[in-house]
């Protein structure tokens, strides 16, 4: 992919000697939506907040842009929008005088962006309400909303899907994914919902302990895991599986009424067509496929907090 | 700079979108218009009429006579008859008529309620920082290409701002008020006043005007006491709580320490500087310039460390 627009470089904090974050070492590309998984207490949120410069470093640095975070603050910042933790905003104002107010502390965002940024996270019907009749999705909505005003080159959100209903997630994570394909910019997501950051992300960090454990792209880590388990529903039970016994190299193990076994993607239909030439009823196969989230609670084990 | 301008109309903004602004501005109103009305109706000084043609005249020439009369049997109260004595015979020579109680009377009077405004900028002050913590606001709020420095400058400009504000409302608002209950005639009097011995002329719009500047210096010191607690500990009931007891018990914590050495050097002995214009000085080798530097020393440090807190410090959720 293309150049980096942020680089974390031995980015390190300790407070009152413990270390928070012990070294932290990547690139985010323009155009990628990054994921940025970890249990609590891994150190997600410290580290967002060192990026933005809520928190100040103790060893290391964030480049954003050429720019460093450190010496060269605004230069670097004004790259970045962004949601840390949870969307909060002015409860007693009205969502378009929030976004007024945020508009203001960026040069060149005209009234209409505001009405632009207002249509494309859908809040036209309630935007001149006051923001704590909002539900926690609208107010997602306004963060993200605000996020975008300036037009970024990296947006982090921390946890963009948390109180949305399933709609909204979808159109969400359709967002992001747009965002990042069509105008180049760099997503950070953090989020401890696995499947959702397999579905949104193209790169996964996953951070354990203030250090980050392992960096994969999503469809290396779907391919590494390719072997399907696959459970079956058939009848005669018995006869089944003595023909799944002849055409699979791994067990075969009846539990529940159901067969189940571990294939690859590519075997499954030769198995369906050898069962049901022998005149086995089929009434259901179902694959559980073996997902970042088992390999998530591979990588960071039991008992992630120290 | 022009972005500065835009930061402070943030911050003006919020605090009038919030309901407490405005019924901060409705109770200042209400205490300005309702402590008129009481004088209007209950009071036996505001009845009173001014003397008409050239009775004055012979009411004050009176009024002197008897106080001579009680300086001599060496009755009364010394200083003050005297500053009586030396005003009615100014008013003789120069033919300026005593008026009845009049709109600047009251205007004089309502200066009182500048503590109420202390108290409520205080208030403001000690929220506008503290509160941004309390939203979780200030996340969003500090993560755009704008120094802390200039965000912190904003909210202090705006809290003055709005002191300002509410001290323009009671000044404009007792003369208002003023003139309606009681009057405009005698507007343009001359207000008189003992200096060094000699009885000195006035216009009486610039000398209620720069007396209610001079008692917003507690005013300012206060707030910015406020503002300085509110940055460092991020809690507004903590800055509300110390700079209200601070402010009512400032006069008896100079009182308890007069015999001291340092006591010059506390802020309360220094905030009223009125004393040295209509008065005199609560410790005795006071002055104006020495206040005015102690002043300025205080406010320094009170911005500093509001300023180094709020700038260095990590932004946390506790």
């Amino acid at each position: 992919m293309s150049k980096a627009v942020m680089q974390l470089k031995n980015l390190k904090k300790t407070i009152k000697n413990k270390p928070i974050i012990k070294g932290l070492d990547f690139e985010i590309n323009s155009g990628e939506v990054f994921g940025f998984l970890g249990p609590n207490g891994a150190g997600k949120t410290t580290t967002i907040r060192m990026m933005v410069g809520l928190m100040s470093m103790t060893d290391g640095d964030v480049i954003i842009k050429g720019h460093s975070v450190k010496k060269d603050y605004k230069k670097a910042v004004q790259h970045v929008g962004g949601i840390v933790e949870n969307p909060e905003m002015y409860p007693f104002m009205s969502g378009r005088k929030n976004l007024i107010h945020y508009s203001r502390m960026v040069p060149g965002v005209t009234k209409e962006r505001i009405e632009e940024v207002i249509k494309l996270v859908g809040l036209e019907k309630r935007v001149n309400d006051k923001v704590s009749k909002y539900s926690l999705g609208m107010r997602q909505r306004l963060g993200i909303a605000q996020a975008l005003l300036h037009k970024p080159s990296i947006l982090i959100l921390d946890e963009p899907t948390n109180g949305l209903d399933p709609s909204g997630i979808r159109e969400i994570r359709a967002y992001i994914r747009r965002l990042a394909a069509e105008e180049g910019v760099a997503v950070i997501v953090s989020s401890h919902i696995l499947s959702e950051m397999e579905m949104m992300c193209d790169r996964i960090g996953i951070i354990k302990n203030g250090e980050l454990i392992s960096i994969q792209s999503v469809n290396d880590a779907l391919q590494q895991s390719d072997q399907k388990e696959v459970s079956l529903e058939a009848e005669p039970l018995e006869e089944a599986q003595i023909v799944l016994n002849e055409v699979i190299e791994g067990n075969v193990l009846l539990n529940e009424g159901k067969l189940t076994f571990t294939v690859t993607r590519e075997e499954i239909p030769g198995i369906i067509a050898s069962l049901v030439s022998r005149e086995i009823d089929v009434y259901s196969v179902t694959v559980t496929r073996s997902t970042l989230e088992d390999k998530f609670l591979d990588l960071i084990g039991e008992g992630a907090i120290e | 700079m022009s972005n500065f301008i835009q930061l402070v109309k943030n911050e003006q903004m919020k605090m009038y979108a919030q309901i407490s602004t405005w019924v901060m501005l409705i109770i200042l109103a209400v205490l300005v218009i309702g402590f008129g009305i009481i004088l209007k109706v209950d009071g036996g000084m505001t009845q009173q009429e001014a003397p008409a043609g050239n009775e004055w005249r012979e009411a004050l020439q009176a009024e002197n006579e008897q106080i001579e009369s009680e300086m001599e049997e060496g009755s009364g109260f010394a200083p003050m008859n005297e500053e009586t004595l030396a005003k009615n015979q100014y008013r003789l020579d120069n033919d300026i008529a005593p008026s009845g109680y009049n709109v600047w009377n009251f205007v004089q009077e309502n200066r009182t309620n500048v503590s109420i405004i202390s108290l409520l900028t205080i208030i403001v002050a000690a929220s506008i920082i503290a509160n941004e913590f309390k939203w979780g606001t200030i996340k969003l709020l500090l993560i755009r290409p704008i120094s802390r420095t200039k965000i912190l400058a904003a909210k202090y400009t705006s809290v003055l701002v709005y002191a300002a504000t509410m001290l323009l409302l009671l000044y404009i608002l007792s003369i208002l008020t003023g003139a309606a209950l009681f009057g405009t005639n005698n507007f343009s009097e001359p207000f008189l006043f003992m200096k060094d011995g000699e009885v000195q002329e006035a216009p009486i719009f610039q000398h209620t005007a720069s007396q209610y500047l001079l008692s917003s210096v507690n005013l300012f010191m206060m707030a910015t006491f406020a503002f300085m607690i509110s940055a460092v500990f991020r809690n507004s009931a903590l800055a509300i709580g110390v700079a209200i007891f601070l402010m009512l018990s400032g006069n008896s914590i100079v009182a308890f320490f007069m015999d001291k050495e340092w006591a010059k050097y506390i802020l309360f002995a220094n905030t009223n500087l009125n004393q040295f214009f209509t008065g005199t000085p609560m410790i005795p080798d006071l002055t104006l310039g020495f206040s005015v530097s102690v002043l300025a020393v205080y406010l320094i440090v009170f911005l500093g460390l509001s300023w180094l807190f709020f700038t260095k410090r990590d932004v946390t959720n506790s």
